[in-house]
């Protein structure tokens, strides 16, 4: 039968069938070189997710252990206490800056995280900027809703940490010569008793800005509310040093 | 790129557009070069037979920066342009805009067209577009996409042409413009407000226009424009006219026009550069994001994008209706375009990045959160062409990010295709999910 009229007809009609040969969407790329000794993304994927796994769960342990109540104070001794508790689990995980910011991220936009409570969530992340191996660390948070506080609490000598967005209460409070830099507002209690170190908000500061400060340089590149009652260091509003300056009473608002 | 001076010569018009008719400032980067982008843009669609859709501000140049460039790109006096513009408003005809029965040959029983100025020259413009019904718009839609004007059963078709639509920003007396209509347009720009001072200088030069007017040669146009002869004829007779035009500027102004060879050679020289790997993966990438929908397959303006998807982060999500076909072929053709200009051998990603942001603002429609969010960002640009520049600076970062990766993925695409046993890359990116269903089809 080979090669019978029959045949030739139906390979014909299979070919009809088919149609005409698909044209190479690629065909440009047919002598581009790839490399094949990339990791392969998925794996990336799944060590990324595995570590993101890990400061889940120490930020849920955190939870259960600090924030029982469903409204967490903000005081001096629950701050220590918390602080040590995110600072047991963060110093088991091996991380980059960049899952920092994958899990700033995820607070808002993954149901994995069952809560964000600014506090304990700024307590965290401080804590994981601490003890990150990298200097310098960026967290992207101009696409939160939720302002988190405490950030850069405790930031170390050497240790620069840039916010891009708000900072929320309390950022920068016990800053141990760090520098932090938040690009858009800070709320109240900025730098409040930060020992060494230079925050800059570069556009306005709240009220009782750099309370009980005993060091360090704070830089508002837009308008200070007010201040508060400030032991040592400096305070630039506008690079115009208001504090040490003219007695300017604490809080006042203009 | 084999130079044969037509980028001087096209350099030159726009030279003594910028500094002589159309004061306005730089507003466009590309590879180190300041340009207009109301001009240039302008000059492009003239040059590669676009559709260029110009918006702004009353009394900012819109249709004046338009007919500058028609007279200088095509050599048609400016008086014969402003004859054959076509303005928009709610009484607006199709006898107005495409042609009317011949009355004395009506009379005799016989049945002939006599077609306007504005369905006859290679230059249109339609001045305030979006002043025109929503139903009226449909009359022009074929003429706009394909050079086609038809009335009675006659039919003229343009060969070459290009168009110009201006649009006031919404008023009382503007309508919306068509989807079909839009996306039909090339590419849309802004003819901003020049500056206090330059702006000052626009009131001190009082018709300046004057210049690039002529009565005789005028004159002579219209003649051929009325005469009974066939069109294609026509044409030719008119091409003289132009090119005496032409010459008779340059001799007054030191500008030289293109004449009708000049600007078909000058389209074979664009056509034939072609688009390097990094532009070409760009593009893909770009398109993929502005028509991929995980869920139900492409965008759909019917269709809402879900909240928690994998792909949220992608321009799939901010937008709701699918790129067309239009969109890649308006990309590539001003990128082409501009590239030529510069005199480059081919199309690279910053001459796709620069023409981009301009041929997606009209077609995208965007989510009301999108829009919402971003209403009140600091910006230099009418809304839309911002958020297309916010939105190509967010695909080049992730094209910078992921461009290896990407051009592997095409590459084992295109190994597959040619019957290679390999598996398609995997990858956190619209446009790899694309190819991995183009290999599908392939396999099965």
């Amino acid at each position: 039968m080979k090669g019978s009229p029959q045949r030739k007809e139906r390979t014909s009609r299979h070919s009809e069938r088919r149609g005409p040969a698909l044209q190479n969407p690629f065909q440009e790329f047919q002598s581009y070189s790839f490399s094949t000794k990339n990791i392969p993304l998925d794996r990336i994927v799944q060590s990324t997710e595995a570590v993101m796994d890990q400061i889940r769960l120490g930020y849920e342990k955190l939870l259960e252990e600090e924030a029982k109540e469903l409204v967490w104070m903000v005081q001096y001794n629950t701050i220590i206490k918390a602080y040590e508790v995110a600072e047991r689990y963060v110093r088991e995980i091996d991380y980059s800056a960049e899952d920092i910011e994958d899990f700033c991220f995820a607070l808002e936009n993954t149901q994995k995280i069952p809560y964000l409570i600014p506090g304990p969530a700024g307590l965290y992340i401080s804590a994981l900027c601490n003890y990150a191996k990298e200097e310098e660390i960026v967290l992207k948070l101009s696409e939160l809703k939720t302002e988190i506080n405490l950030l850069g609490f405790r930031l170390t000598k050497g240790k620069r940490l840039l916010i891009e967005g708000d900072g929320g209460d309390f950022t920068g409070i016990g800053l141990e010569g760090g520098d932090l830099v938040v690009e858009g507002n800070a709320k109240n209690w900025t730098g409040a008793g930060m020992r060494s170190g230079k925050i800059l908000v570069k556009k306005n500061i709240g009220l009782h800005t750099g309370e009980w400060m005993m060091g360090g340089e704070i830089h508002v590149g837009g308008r200070v509310r007010g201040l508060g009652n400030i032991v040592e260091g400096k305070v630039f509003e506008r690079e115009k040093m208001v504090f040490p300056g003219k007695v300017r009473p604490p809080n006042m608002y203009y | 790129m084999e130079q044969n001076g037509y980028q001087k010569q096209v350099r030159e018009i726009y030279r003594f557009i910028s500094d002589h008719l159309y004061y306005n400032r730089p507003d466009m980067d590309v590879k180190g070069d300041h340009f207009n982008s109301a001009i240039l843009l302008s000059l492009l669609t003239a040059l590669n037979r676009g559709k260029e859709l110009i918006i702004g501000e009353p009394g900012l140049g819109k249709t004046t920066s338009a007919e500058f460039v028609c007279t200088l790109v095509y050599q048609f006096p400016l008086g014969v342009i402003w004859g054959s513009e076509v303005s928009g408003h709610p009484e607006q005809t199709e006898e107005k805009i495409i042609g009317r029965p011949d009355l004395g040959k009506l009379n005799r029983g016989e049945e002939d067209v006599v077609w306007t100025h504005f369905s006859q020259l290679p230059v249109k413009i339609v001045d305030e577009i979006n002043r025109l019904p929503e139903t009226k718009q449909s009359m022009i839609l074929d003429g706009v996409d394909r050079g086609n004007w038809e009335y009675l059963n006659e039919m003229i078709i343009n060969e070459e042409y290009c168009l110009f639509a201006t649009a006031n920003y919404h008023d009382g007396g503007t309508n919306t413009i068509i989807a079909p209509l839009v996306d039909r347009f090339d590419v849309m720009v802004e003819s901003r407000y020049p500056g206090a001072n330059l702006a000052f200088l626009v009131g001190k030069k009082r018709r300046k226009d004057e210049i690039l007017r002529h009565p005789r040669y005028e004159k002579e146009l219209y003649r051929v424009l009325k005469s009974k002869i066939g069109y294609e004829k026509k044409m030719t007779r008119m091409e003289e006219v132009c090119n005496a035009f032409g010459e008779h500027l340059q001799g007054a102004l030191g500008v030289k026009p293109l004449q009708k060879q000049d600007r078909i050679n000058i389209r074979t020289e664009m056509e034939t550069l072609g688009l390097d790997l990094d532009a070409s993966a760009f593009t893909r990438m770009f398109l993929a994001e502005c028509s991929f929908c995980d869920r139900y397959g492409q965008k759909r303006v019917v269709e809402n994008c879900e909240e928690g998807c994998h792909y949220t982060g992608y321009l799939c999500h901010d937008i709701k209706n699918c790129a067309s076909n239009r969109l890649p072929t308006s990309m590539t053709q001003y990128a082409q375009a501009l590239a030529w200009l510069l005199g480059d051998s081919a199309v690279d990603i910053e001459h796709m990045k620069a023409v981009t942001p301009y041929a997606v603002s009209h077609r995208v429609q965007w989510r009301d959160e999108t829009l919402s969010q971003k209403e009140r960002s600091q910006r230099d640009d009418p809304f839309p062409i911002f958020l297309a520049k916010e939105a190509v600076k967010a695909v080049s970062q992730r094209y910078r990010e992921q461009s290896d990766t990407i051009k592997d993925a095409l590459a084992i695409g295109a190994k597959i295709f040619q019957g290679e046993s390999l598996e398609p890359l995997d990858g956190d990116h619209p446009l790899y999910r694309e190819i991995k269903k183009d290999v599908e089809v392939r396999r099965t």
